[in-house]
């Protein structure tokens, strides 16, 4: 499907068009860019990268997975129907990732469901928008959206992802426009990380985690949940509920009777970037991390796993 | 997540010690020994527990009270309601061990899953050679199933030990390792099944390493905190592998070199 050509001036039309068509979240600069349900087009920024990943919208931090009452159950399931715009490569990526794990062999309803009517208008890196960006070392793929948006001054070309998206698009003229790859100045040399297991320099690198969470906090494909139920005061209904949980805490492991598996931070913090980089592409040959930064942007004492992998000697 | 509970009644509640209670549920369901179901209580949660037997017509397993949950499930009463979701896991391929003598070593809370096995191998006795039980408790008045392991005296080699006796007690004193190392039982086509705490488990390889078996000839349960059961929530991994679907039953080969084992 050929690309098209998007005039800057009719930019808030088509997002009002869009915005008819279900619930619209974008990003908007506040105190942080932030991705938010959208009222008024006009807030929409395509500067900067929200800091808070898109993961809310498909499995939200709490969650109720059925509310109870008495003896009965009833599911919920997500009632919106979310058009996201402005997310960018890293981010549409992280979600193909979190599909594998939550449409897979066992496939989890909310997640299916809020996917499955789900639209995706990207927007395109022409430079990373954060020196923490190191996407180039991550092998991400050019899909997974409906529509690419990419800057070029005046005009917006958009590459076409999707039928879907090309229906939105359709009348608008036709571009030859190709988005380049994204180049980052950050990258991870070390990919291959297995030898790295055993390693001092997590011992002396990770000394300074507070084991706060941030990091799994802003990871767009860290979606580890606790799972317990809320009761109404009155005790006879409630609701069972997944939290977003970390494998930073160190409760995280603790079995029945209180042994707790990952007792060192530090083998907290390598168990999260082995996930990322190492058991996740062993399970489905692609990396769980897609280099957007967040956890390093984030970390509260700014620990930074891309250099501490990059540091390390076979 | 995707399964939701069922209710389920309680049938029967016995109390085995002073922590632990065996539930029965009069429903069948298909399963393997060596998996689990997810039990909740409303307003209280839900836990992972393993089965601790093997019939088609209802499921029993045997609560220790280490928690909220654990606690209120035992405080239950014939004919009050549960949640359960399940059976979930890998259990034991008991089909690959047809005509093997079969060696069952347990500890604690970790000889449940095993009785499970043992009403499997009395339902299909023909199917196995020998069959050894080892298990030990910490104290004799810790001891489960002590009517069952009175029946299984008749019927199999049984083998008991405490850490600590009480008067009573005119048994085995020490470790399972040590008794199992005095048996002298052949390793020759023979499987064991090793499931307890993990100190347990680990001394329990040394031992069968020391007697000759081969790592393939060795199964191990593991326990871990599985809050969905569903390969997702996370908690049950170690190092890259999701206990709850890969697990909790492997062979030793397959996790030997999983370095988050214990």
């Amino acid at each position: 499907m050929r690309a098209r050509l998007l005039s800057k001036h009719e930019f808030h039309r088509f997002l009002e068009k869009l915005k008819s068509q279900g619930t619209l979240v974008a990003p908007v600069k506040e105190d942080i860019v932030r991705f938010k349900e959208i009222t008024d087009v006009s807030a929409i920024t395509t500067e900067g990268h929200p800091l808070f990943p898109l993961k809310k919208y498909f499995s939200p931090q709490k969650r109720k997975i059925f509310t109870y009452e008495n003896n009965n159950i009833e599911e919920v399931l997500p009632e919106k129907q979310y058009i996201m715009f402005g997310a960018r490569l890293c981010d549409i990526n992280a979600l193909l990732r979190l599909d594998k794990l939550f449409l897979g062999d066992i496939s989890d309803r909310y997640y299916q469901r809020a996917r499955a009517n789900n639209l995706i208008i990207g927007l395109h890196c022409e430079i990373p928008p954060n020196e923490m960006c190191f996407c180039e070392s991550m092998g991400l793929s050019d899909s997974g959206y409906d529509l690419l948006f990419c800057d070029a001054g005046e005009n917006f070309h958009i590459k076409v992802g999707s039928e879907r998206g090309n229906a939105l698009v359709q009348d608008l003229p036709e571009s030859d426009f190709q988005p380049e790859p994204i180049k980052t100045e950050k990258k991870l040399h070390n990919t291959e990380i297995a030898a790295f297991f055993e390693n001092d320099a997590w011992k002396k690198e990770v000394e300074k985690c507070l084991s706060c969470g941030a990091c799994t906090t802003l990871c767009p494909t860290c979606l580890c949940f606790d799972v317990y139920d809320d009761p109404d005061v009155e005790m006879n209904k409630g609701a069972r509920i997944t939290e977003w949980d970390s494998c930073q805490y160190e409760d995280f492991t603790k079995v029945a009777g209180g042994h707790v598996f990952r007792q060192a931070r530090e083998q907290r913090f390598r168990h999260r970037i082995f996930h990322k980089i190492q058991y996740y592409k062993d399970q489905f040959g692609e990396f769980m991390c897609t280099g957007c930064g967040r956890c390093i942007e984030g970390c509260p004492t700014k620990i930074d796993f891309v250099e501490i992998l990059n540091g390390m000697k076979q | 997540m995707t399964e939701l509970p069922e209710i389920a009644t309680v049938d029967d509640i016995k109390q085995q010690t002073t922590s632990e209670y065996l539930i029965r549920i009069n429903k069948g369901y298909k399963h393997d020994p060596g998996q689990f179901f997810q039990i909740s209580l409303f307003n209280i949660g839900e836990a992972p527990i393993s089965i601790c037997s093997y019939d088609k017509n209802y499921i029993e397993m045997s609560i220790r009270s280490v928690g909220n949950v654990t606690d209120k499930l035992n405080a239950l009463q014939k004919g009050d309601t549960i949640g359960i979701r399940g059976p979930y896991g890998r259990g034991y391929p008991m089909h690959d061990f047809k005509d093997n003598n079969l060696i069952l070593i347990g500890g604690g809370s970790g000889v449940a899953p095993l009785r499970g096995v043992i009403q499997y191998i009395e339902k299909h006795r023909d199917d196995y050679k020998d069959v050894h039980l080892f298990f030990g408790f910490r104290e004799p008045k810790e001891m489960l199933f002590k009517e069952d392991i009175e029946s299984y005296k008749e019927k199999f080699d049984v083998h008991l030990t405490v850490d600590h006796p009480d008067d009573h007690w005119k048994g085995n004193v020490g470790v399972i390792t040590k008794l199992l190392e005095e048996s002298r039982v052949s390793n020759e086509n023979t499987i064991v099944f090793l499931c307890g705490p993990p100190i347990m488990m680990k001394f329990g390889l040394q031992t069968l390493e020391k007697m000759g078996f081969n790592r393939d000839q060795v199964y191990l349960s593991f326990e871990r905190q599985m809050k969905c059961g569903e390969k997702k929530c996370g908690h049950c991994m170690m190092n890259g592998v999701y206990v709850c679907k890969e697990g909790p039953v492997f062979r030793y080969d397959e996790v030997e070199g999983l370095s988050e084992k214990w």
